[in-house]
């Protein structure tokens, strides 16, 4: 039985909390003082951080309470503390993106579209996040702010670059996060600390007033500790979006009346080939997804090795060529990992780039076909449990390998071209890992689907960590 | 746990991957393929001094405890695109730069 915010206000859901809020057994207020005062017991601990909106976040809520008390009715989110990813803007603070440098930007005038969406369904926005340096990152460390740390395990990573909102909302500081996801960078850290994470379709949510990193491949979505969670925060945020212009101008269609239908007619495979498990937890966490689904066909992705070697080079050189000028001036300044992979990156031939591109079209074309014959695809989420911080190299069978670079194999290829993806979390013991729900493009319903699904059969949840 | 399932295809590993050439590969693409040049980040050299010119092309200032790290880096993502350097594909292939689903 799921606890009530009455019994248990440190592991409450979005939607118990709204509930609580929409029934008038709590206060908005009171939620955003018991929230405030988990982060400063338990955040010295985890790091998650980077900046707390405290009188921001009680004048909302103490607006919400006195809302209700008119009879107003309340938002879907009302009542929900909830923290971004210090890359997306909020009004008066500077949107430092994991940096050193962007400390001395000017404050933004404006938060991103994603906080002002959540903020109009009642949510109550916390602060911000801790990340990797500007987004280049799976490992969650930051050189400036300290690595986030992993609720399960606090000597082990969080995973990046959204760490500090996993390990947030792993943590039980807030019940939902937003984090930005470019090559896994949503997928790897929910797996790594045990949550809920979508990447949702590339264009479907507004990156506005967001710190980029490669703009053909960025995409933002939220992290939670239930599927019913993200898809209440995904359906506030759906919607056209001008000021981003690779948001998709399509109606939006609502999930979480969905989640109920289960998953019977949908036709689920596993990758094979490329995205076969190579560590014990791995290959235990598919088969326990795959077995509960009834999931017993093999399908390949064909040409993944590629599609992520693909990714890494548009990667490296679309994210150097957005920092060329700071490098030319500010280098000393970056992180030595990340600096010495953007200055590599515009050294790049060209033409490399240019067929990378060219690849990413066919690849997708070859993708796409397969959803004809399935209508999900299961693939692991990370290679392995969470590393420890500091680690530079992993095994990965017979290979040791780097683990920054290395800790992203299974998402990149499938962000590379845009498909929507839940990460579902498998609560082994010690350390959480999750499996990677893909659906078609705009086919988010049916990954959430999936994970509710798996969640009710109690295959996948989210460990409450021993902090 | 070993994962019981029926396999519709055989799996295949990821250190050799099926090759699918698209049906309209040029003859170009296959013709570079078969007299591809040695590989050129297997020259320490050859990197060093891509960097030392890119750098003065691009105007980036490096200092030289950076230079081990941005040869490895360089190296790295020259070996990966490799990978793609070496798929034929039809001349007439767009780029696709964003996706549009």
């Amino acid at each position: 039985m799921l606890d009530t915010p009455a019994t248990d206000a440190k592991w409450s859901t979005a939607t118990d909390i709204a509930a609580a809020f929409a029934s008038g057994q709590l206060s908005a207020v009171s939620v955003v003082e018991a929230t405030l005062a988990r982060i400063r017991e338990r955040d010295p601990l985890l790091n998650s951080f980077t900046a707390v909106v405290e009188q921001r976040a009680l004048a909302r809520a103490k607006a919400l309470d006195e809302a209700r008390a008119r009879g107003q009715q309340a938002g879907p989110l009302a009542g929900v503390p909830f923290a971004v990813k210090n890359l997306f803007d909020i009004a008066g603070l500077p949107t430092i993106a994991g940096s050193k440098i962007n400390r001395e930007a000017p404050s933004a005038r404006r938060d991103a579209t994603l906080v002002e969406r959540l903020e109009a369904a009642g949510a109550i926005l916390i602060g911000a996040l801790n990340m990797g340096e500007y987004a280049y990152d799976f490992t969650g460390e930051n050189i400036h702010d300290g690595a986030s740390r992993n609720p399960h395990d606090l000597d082990r990573m969080s995973g990046g670059s959204s760490g500090g909102s996993a390990s947030a909302v792993a943590g039980g500081l807030v019940p939902l996060a937003l984090g930005s996801d470019t090559n896994g960078s949503i997928r790897v850290p929910s797996s790594l600390c045990g949550i809920f994470g979508l990447k949702p379709t590339y264009g479907r949510l507004s990156r506005a007033r967001t710190f980029p990193f490669v703009a053909s491949l960025d995409h933002v979505g939220p992290l939670a500790r239930t599927a019913h969670d993200l898809a209440l925060a995904y359906d506030a945020m759906q919607g056209f979006d001008p000021d981003d212009p690779v948001c998709a101008d399509r109606a939006t269609e609502s999930v979480a009346q969905l989640l109920e239908r289960g998953t019977d007619g949908l036709r689920i495979a596993v990758a094979s080939g490329y995205f076969k498990c190579r560590t014990a937890e791995s290959c235990y966490a598919l088969d326990r997804v795959a077995s509960a689904l009834g999931a017993n066909r093999d399908i390949e992705i064909p040409q993944a090795d590629r599609a992520r070697a693909a990714a890494f080079v548009i990667t490296a050189t679309e994210g150097a060529s957005l920092h060329l000028d700071r490098l030319r001036v500010r280098a000393q300044d970056y992180d030595p990992d990340v600096r010495d992979r953007l200055i590599a990156g515009a050294m790049a031939p060209a033409a490399l780039v240019v067929k990378a591109q060219k690849f990413r079209r066919w690849y997708r074309e070859q993708v796409l076909k397969l959803f004809t014959e399935v209508d999900a695809i299961l693939a692991p989420a990370t290679p392995c449990t969470a590393p420890l911080i500091g680690q530079k190299t992993f095994m990965l069978g017979d290979a040791e390998l780097p683990v920054r670079a290395n800790l992203g194999i299974y998402t990149q290829p499938i962000s590379f071209i845009g498909l929507p993806v839940v990460a579902v979390p498998v609560p082994l013991a010690p350390l959480p890992i999750a499996v990677q729900v893909i659906a078609a493009p705009w086919r988010e319903d049916v990954a959430l689907r999936i994970a509710h699904t798996l969640e009710a059969k109690g295959v996948v949840a989210a460990m409450r960590p021993p902090l | 746990m070993k994962r019981k399932v029926t396999r519709n295809r055989p799996a295949r590993t990821a250190s050799k991957p099926a090759r699918r050439v698209p049906a309209k590969a040029s003859a170009a693409a296959k013709s570079r393929r078969k007299h591809r040049a040695p590989a050129m980040v297997e020259q320490p050299d050859v990197i060093d001094s891509l960097v030392s010119a890119s750098a003065q092309a691009l105007r980036l200032p490096i200092e030289r405890s950076w230079r081990g790290g941005i040869k490895f880096n360089l190296q790295l993502i020259l070996r990966i695109a490799t990978l793609v350097d070496e798929f034929p594909l039809p001349d007439d292939t767009e780029p696709g730069p964003v996706f549009h689903a």
